[in-house]
């Protein structure tokens, strides 16, 4: 095994001729975040609905998920891999599993968050059910669930990163391509790039959320620091919404 | 026992729906009964009672009466087990909830204002589920903000920014947008601080006077209901029907010892609020005039058996002058003087007269109207008062009235 | 997978398993030793800072600002990112460079639940201490610690399950753990080897996560502080 020589740390030059590799891991990864927080959006949300219907439900379901959010991505791949074999299939399933405790949460708890006065004095002013989810229940969830896609979102695109094991591309495709050449001076380039854009790109995503939530919650104030909590089945009251990368 | 309803039918308030005339009865509630799965005893058992149009009707009684079921029961937001809530000669049931309720405002302890719209939002919202145009929105919501004592610059902002006072205006406001004719109200003013409570109370009498509105109106507080009813219903553990009539009518003359109780050993007491001093006949008093003598000054006192005398000059009653304080004066006018602490207007109730009276060195409630000397009252004139005035003495519980 | 399970029992039964470098009770170690050292680490780097800064009351931007960069960088990319510098300065494959990773990774949830924790200890129990005579290191030790303890224990068990999970990764950068046999596996199809060591992660990771909360349960009996 050689040792890298000193050369430089990032070549650009080689970046700006490989400019098109950047742009094709560039789409791969979002596409991937895409999927994957889009199904985990709807599942999430499906799943939300029947543990606000059926009360019981939501512990198990919560435990679920927390157990899935427990187990180490490069081994839940192995595991999944086995069965469904490489390619896109088990790590959208991966990521899927990733975002459904955050979003579950709180979407379950958006939702209960709204005050019962609101909901009593919406209900005898005369809005029928469905209407009353629609115009009260959900704007008022709205920032807990903004929150949520938000976390699930920074959280998949650094995920995406590691199914370069499976096959995938992505960023971590650059990442894993660059650890394979070490020898080569692209190798410290590559690795950088393919980190430095996932956090780019997560950032980016981050403040995106920030702004969609302080335009859709025009009454709302800001979050407050919390500590980091494990993500187990807590009650609902204990969401940690997080702050954002660019709260002061 | 309770109220009595309909007067002669009048053909112009029938209602066409069910051929039932509704004169002046604006909800008739008939055996309604609530009962909640797993409770041998129903919530509400069998109440009949009827709220005439344009009344406030208070529904009064301890915790777990049933009288909040009862209100949720005329919107529906609690369903009946038995029994009819007749709005306007309509059952309430035939029409689907949700637009029943678009019909009646309805009025909770907490507000329930949605933080996530403006308080002109907030406002305007069953006008717009009706289906109001803009501009009849944005009118309506102008003209509530100044009855209800509402700033113009409360309006755009949000429900957070406001004070628990404020809110509780907003709601009323809501509540009144779409001009129901019926109001809805659940502990209304149980969640403000005392201060907040009074005053909203008496904007609440003044839009009334204004508005005319059928209101239902659910308290625990008695004092509250003494204060804002034309009628109350006393209700029992069950949702039962102890008493219902003119506070005036339950203070005289409670029907049981449960009614006398809930309305507090103060009966008497609770009645003089009812009452103002302009329904009292006054008494001139001890008073003399400033350029009277000394001498004729005791004599009046003397006379009323009193030991200090007013002075007067002209119209105006200058203050009084102790026993003590003529010795040694050469006139009247040099006599130390002091003012009298109670002075009230003949608007005031003679609760309110009382307590000057009980507090003050001379015993004596002044009445003034614009610094112009009425009269006097005294304790003796209270008691006449009350039984004068209003027509009959305090009644012993039970008792029928003479 | 009928026969990737059939698959992995072979494997198990076989000497391959359990045997040599590439046996799992090794790799196993491999992994633990390495868990523990970036857990040791990170503790000893981020709770003396963090409690400092939480007593004196300042450095909430700083909190939450490790939190969200620690959220938004990959932990695949920070153990990929170590690498090159670590041969640039010849430290070689393999520990090092995942040793360091796991600390950078380790820190933030301790140190921000540290500082969060001290930070939030009521302002009226510190003042009644020091009003005893408590001098600040005492009070450091003595009261705000224990009463930060719920919340120091929860960064610690985040953390702890994250470093377990990705000293996984550490295989891609050649270090000898249960991660190898998941990316040989992947790659060559090995899908026995692959499905135990996946197995064995997981538990480990689920274990590291239920052993912490036993601890907080025996520690800290009371109810643990909700998170706000």
């Amino acid at each position: 095994m050689t040792l890298l020589a000193s050369g430089p740390l990032i070549d650009w030059e080689w970046i700006g001729e490989h400019l098109d590799v950047i742009r094709a891991a560039t789409v791969e990864h979002l596409q991937l975040t895409a999927i994957a927080v889009g199904i985990g959006f709807a599942l999430s949300m499906a799943l939300a609905l029947l543990a606000l219907q059926w009360r019981w439900s939501y512990p198990l379901l919560a435990g679920f998920c927390s157990v899935l959010y427990s187990i180490p991505s490069l081994a839940l791949f192995g595991i999944l891999v086995p069965i469904t074999g490489l390619g896109t299939v088990p790590a959208v399933i991966a990521l899927v599993g990733y975002t459904l405790l955050i979003l579950l949460r709180n979407i379950v708890a958006g939702i209960e968050g709204v005050p019962a006065p609101v909901r009593e004095a919406a209900d005898g002013m005369g809005f029928e059910h469905w209407r009353r989810l629609a115009r009260v229940d959900l704007p008022l969830a709205l920032p807990a669930i903004i929150a949520g896609l938000r976390i699930a979102t920074v959280t998949t695109i650094g995920l995406v990163t590691i199914t370069a094991y499976v096959g995938l591309g992505g960023y971590g495709d650059l990442i894993r391509e660059g650890l394979r050449r070490q020898s080569a001076p692209q190798a410290s380039t590559l690795v950088i790039l393919g980190t430095g854009l996932s956090v780019v790109m997560a950032v980016v995503f981050d403040l995106l959320f920030v702004g969609v939530e302080h335009l859709a919650t025009p009454w709302a104030r800001r979050p407050r620091l919390a500590p980091i909590e494990p993500m187990e089945p807590v009650p609902v009251a204990a969401i940690p919404a997080g702050g954002s990368l660019s709260d002061g | 026992m309770s109220d009595a309803a309909p007067a002669v039918a009048d053909e112009a308030d029938a209602s066409p729906a069910s051929g039932e005339p509704a004169p002046d009865v604006a909800i008739r509630l008939e055996t309604l009964t609530k009962r909640y799965p797993g409770s041998a005893v129903p919530a509400v058992d069998h109440l009949d009672l009827t709220i005439p149009r344009g009344e406030l009707v208070a529904l009064v009684g301890p915790s777990g009466c049933g009288k909040t079921t009862t209100l949720k029961m005329i919107n529906r937001l609690v369903e009946p087990t038995e029994g009819t809530v007749w709005i306007e000669g309509t059952d309430a049931r035939t029409l689907p909830a949700h637009q029943l309720r678009r019909g009646i405002g309805y009025v909770i302890q907490q507000a329930g204002l949605f933080p996530h719209r403006t308080v002109a939002d907030n406002i305007a919202t069953v006008p717009k589920l009706l289906g109001w145009s803009r501009e009849r929105v944005h009118e309506r919501v102008d003209e509530l903000a100044e009855l209800l004592g509402l700033d113009a610059d409360l309006l755009p902002r949000y429900p957070a920014a406001l004070s628990g006072g404020q809110q509780q205006r907003v709601g009323v406001a809501r509540a009144l947008a779409a001009d129901p004719p019926v109001l809805l109200m659940d502990e209304p003013y149980s969640a403000v601080d005392p201060i907040v409570r009074a005053r909203l109370q008496d904007e609440l009498v003044r839009l009334q006077r204004q508005v005319h509105k059928t209101i239902v109106l659910v308290t625990h507080d008695i004092d509250e209901a003494i204060k804002l009813a034309d009628r109350i219903a006393i209700l029992r553990a069950g949702g039962h029907l102890e008493q219902v009539g003119p506070p005036e009518e339950l203070l005289r003359a409670p029907t049981s010892e449960f009614v006398a109780d809930f309305l507090g050993d103060d009966r008497g007491i609770k009645r003089l609020s009812l009452i103002t001093v302009d329904d009292v006949a006054l008494r001139e008093g001890p008073v003399v005039g400033m350029t009277d003598s000394p001498a004729t000054a005791r004599a009046v006192m003397a006379d009323q058996g009193v030991d200090w005398v007013g002075v007067r000059d002209g119209d105006r009653l200058l203050g009084w002058v102790g026993a003590a304080d003529l010795d040694g004066e050469p006139t009247l006018a040099t006599a130390p003087r002091r003012p009298f602490r109670a002075v009230f207007t003949p608007g005031t109730t003679l609760k309110a007269a009382l307590d000057g009276i009980v507090t003050s060195q001379t015993r004596v409630a002044v009445i003034e109207d614009d610094q112009r000397y009425l009269g006097m009252l005294t304790l003796d004139d209270l008691a006449e008062g009350v039984t004068e005035g209003s027509g009959e003495p305090l009644e012993a519980v039970g008792e029928d009235a003479p | 997978m009928g026969d990737a399970w059939s698959d992995m029992w072979t494997y198990l039964g076989s000497d391959a398993a359990w045997t040599g470098r590439n046996g799992l009770p090794l790799l196993l170690w491999a992994q633990l030793k390495l868990a523990f050292a970036a857990m040791a680490i990170a503790t000893v780097l981020a709770i003396p800072v963090a409690a400092f800064l939480g007593h004196v009351r300042r450095g909430t931007l700083l909190a939450v600002s490790i939190v969200n960069i620690g959220r938004a960088v990959p932990t695949y990319g920070v153990v990929a990112l170590v690498l090159p510098f670590s041969l640039r300065w010849g430290f070689g494959l393999g520990f090092w460079p995942t040793l360091v990773a796991l600390v950078l990774l380790a820190i933030p949830p301790i140190f921000t639940n540290t500082y969060t924790g001290v930070r939030g200890v009521p302002a009226d129990a510190v003042e009644a201490a020091s009003g005893m005579g408590m001098r600040a290191r005492e009070l450091l030790r003595k009261v705000e610690v224990p009463a930060a303890l719920p919340l120091i224990l929860t960064g610690l068990r985040v953390s702890a399950v994250q470093v377990m999970a990705t000293a996984t990764l550490g295989a891609v950068v050649g270090y000898r753990c249960l991660g190898t046999p998941i990316v040989i596996g992947m790659q060559r199809q090995n899908k026995g080897p692959l499905l135990a060591a996946s197995i064995l992660v997981a538990a480990l990771a689920l274990g590291t996560d239920g052993l912490f909360a036993l601890v907080q349960r025996l520690l800290v009996p009371w109810r643990r502080q909700p998170a706000s």
